[in-house]
């Protein structure tokens, strides 16, 4: 029978690599194309070094999510899996981060530098984008909240005592 | 000049002997306080000003004035705010090592110690990179957006944003060590001694 705290561990987990997994195909199927007074454009996710990081960064950590979860309970590479799952929270706020800045200056432009918003023109891209970083950053808070739980578990004889 | 110190506490407190890494922890703390408190200040400072003769009316030239702050772009601001609030943890952190040994919480101080470390990391881990992108943004434009680059009008600005970025991604590996050598210290840690008082 499954402990329930093996149970809930390995829920967190496929939450996890669900949301990243949905950020990367979010991000890398977004494209519009369009006209704007006679000047055809294109939208891709190619555009911008920043959106090509986060798709980079959240499909390496889809690939590690995905072995993850066929770690059998017993097996001491779980300590390895503490000190990974601390390095990939950190890439994953590092690419949520540059895109996020990035399609900030989408939505709202910076006057000051003459650059102008374009989610008026590619509405749907904007959209998408948004998508893919809000799931970014639900897969976020469920590897901290998983990162916390492994180091109470770790910890738990020098809690017992508190 | 460590190793006299060390002497000197050894001659004083025979009992509590300071091991070496203690001082390559405070050491490291040091460093990364300077780092992130020098990228703060650096993007804090980070202004340009240019005045560009616009029209000529009779003989009198209308200038205008561009100012370039960091102020105006989100990212820059976040970076200062996490730089800033990283080169204060640090400061707290060695004012503990130095002057608060005693002070603890059921036994919970290394832990604390080493799950703040974590959070400073992805703090700074997450400013850095936000300022990073930016500042690509900033220097090459981008040809599909039509935005134009603005390094070649405001170079000052560029010049300074770059060397505040590079001391913050030293502070970034600096206190990634740090919080790896607060965990290996926390995990290593030998059982809490007896003489707690348990309530």
């Amino acid at each position: 029978m499954i402990k329930p705290k093996r149970l809930l561990s390995l829920l967190l987990r496929f939450i996890a690599f669900g949301t990243t997994l949905a950020a990367v195909i979010l991000m890398a199927t977004s494209h519009e194309k369009g006209t704007f007074f006679a000047v055809s454009y294109e939208a891709k996710y190619t555009d911008t070094p920043a959106f090509k990081y986060f798709v980079i960064a959240n499909a390496i950590v889809t690939v590690y999510g995905f072995l993850v979860l066929f770690l059998p309970p017993g097996s001491p590479i779980w300590r390895l899996v503490l000190a990974l799952d601390l390095v990939f929270i950190m890439l994953l706020i590092s690419s949520i981060s540059a895109a996020m800045a990035i399609a900030q200056v989408g939505k709202n432009g910076n006057p000051r530098a003459a650059w102008l918003p374009v989610c008026g023109q590619v509405a749907k891209f904007c959209n998408q984008v948004t998508g893919a970083l809000v799931a970014g950053f639900i897969a976020l808070i469920t590897y901290i909240i998983l990162l916390l739980y492994s180091i109470y578990n770790f910890l738990n004889p020098l809690f017992e005592k508190a | 000049m460590v190793l006299q110190n060390e002497d000197k506490l050894e001659v004083g407190y025979s009992s509590l002997q300071p091991k070496p890494k203690k001082w390559v922890l405070l050491m490291l703390r040091l460093l990364a306080f300077f780092a992130t408190a020098a990228a703060t200040v650096v993007m804090g400072l980070n202004k340009e000003t240019k005045t560009l003769v616009v029209a000529t009316v009779g003989t009198t030239p209308i200038k205008a004035t561009l100012i370039a702050k960091f102020q105006h772009t989100p990212a820059f601001v976040f970076f200062v705010i996490a730089n800033g609030l990283a080169s204060i943890h640090n400061l707290v952190m060695i004012m503990g090592d130095l002057f608060g040994q005693k002070l603890d919480y059921k036994g919970l101080r290394l832990a604390m110690i080493a799950i703040l470390d974590m959070m400073t990391v992805a703090l700074i881990s997450g400013g850095a990179s936000a300022a990073a992108f930016m500042a690509e943004l900033g220097k090459n434009g981008n040809s599909h957006a039509r935005w134009n680059s603005i390094c070649d009008k405001y170079k000052t600005f560029c010049d300074h944003g770059g060397g505040a970025l590079i001391a913050s991604f030293a502070g970034l590996i600096l206190m990634l060590i740090i919080s790896v050598m607060s965990i290996i210290k926390l995990l290593i840690k030998p059982k809490p001694d007896s003489t707690t008082v348990v309530p």
